[in-house]
């Protein structure tokens, strides 16, 4: 794709989202049932490749991907499983979001808006599955990334 | 553009002697006119019909609806029998419903009355009641379908309409997970 067209601020965000969602899924691993280990290990590894994929976009168009912070704030302390799963569905639905911001300035037919796409969709998908497992009702939303 | 002053404008324009207009070129002129002139004007005044192109968002607005009319009788036929697809389905339809009504909002915004013109759209079809036990699989594959039109239309429409189709295909992804 033509690096002039790419939305750099929007594909910013979406890369921090990115390096914040693998930074959660390290806490959110430390507090929730082992039983989830294997689902949390997905998510993360889908992060991973989403994160560098990210980067190459920018590195691409000749700007300098945004490094992870050294650390997030919480919305609330992670003291148990369910703060680790309201935590994870937060991190999903930032992604969400900062992905949803990519499509919206992105130009019609660049392929980029097909990455954000599945980058949105999947991480809707990982919402959905949190608060399911966390007893949230309900466990979708009509607008996966859209501003509250 | 600037003009050199060393060249005096009014000496590059032709004299009247020379090609002023004169009584001749003055008649003649207008007994062309008179000829081609309502001719000219009548094309010129022929009603023009832009054709009325459908909204895009109309499909997915309609589609919506009818899913959510079709989850809503799946909720209520699934109520007794299968409380965890009456559960799915009711999610499914409020969630289509609320898909309904903001593409309706869109498609107002930017054209707020229909075109005189334009031929009322055709009802949405009726989405015929499933049995119960084919049920889930009817509406996973409505949603798969609901998904892929918009995901299809993300690609192509302008930033803001292409974000909230992208939310659209995103939940349906979400509830083609929770009913397969």
């Amino acid at each position: 794709m033509s690096p002039s067209q790419v939305p750099v601020d929007a594909v910013q965000g979406a890369l921090a989202a990115e390096h914040a969602a693998i930074w959660v899924y390290g806490v959110v691993e430390a507090f929730a049932p082992g039983a989830l280990n294997g689902q949390l290990e997905e998510a993360a590894t889908a992060h991973q490749a989403r994160r560098d994929a990210t980067e190459r976009v920018l590195t691409d168009a000749g700007v300098p991907p945004v490094p992870p912070e050294p650390g997030y704030l919480t919305p609330e302390p992670v003291t148990d499983a369910a703060s680790a799963l309201r935590l994870a569905i937060t991190a999903e639905s930032d992604a969400a979001a900062a992905w949803r911001s990519v499509i919206e300035r992105s130009p019609a037919h660049l392929g980029l808006r097909a990455a954000a796409l599945d980058a949105l969709t999947v991480a809707a998908l990982w919402a959905t599955r949190w608060r399911a497992r966390a007893g949230t009702s309900p466990v979708t939303v009509p607008f996966p990334g859209a501003p509250a | 553009m600037l003009i050199p002053r060393q060249t005096p404008i009014l000496a590059r324009w032709p004299t009247v002697s020379e090609a002023g207009p004169t009584r001749r070129r003055v008649l003649a002129a207008a007994a062309t006119l008179s000829v081609a002139g309502p001719a000219a004007l009548t094309g010129c005044t022929l009603p023009v019909r832009i054709p009325e192109v459908p909204d895009p968002l109309e499909s997915p607005a309609r589609r919506a609806e009818a899913d959510a009319t079709q989850a809503s009788t799946v909720a209520q036929l699934a109520a007794g029998a299968d409380p965890a697809l009456a559960a799915a389905a009711r999610a499914l339809a409020t969630d289509r419903r609320t898909h309904a009504a903001t593409l309706r909002a869109e498609l107002r915004r930017v054209r707020p009355r229909p075109a005189p013109h334009s031929a009322s759209p055709p009802a949405a079809p009726q989405p015929a009641t499933p049995e119960l036990t084919s049920a889930r699989g009817v509406l996973a594959q409505a949603v798969r379908a609901a998904h892929d039109e918009a995901a299809g239309l993300v690609m192509t429409l302008p930033g803001y309409r292409a974000a909230l189709l992208a939310s659209v295909a995103a939940c349906c992804a979400t509830h083609a997970a929770l009913l397969s």
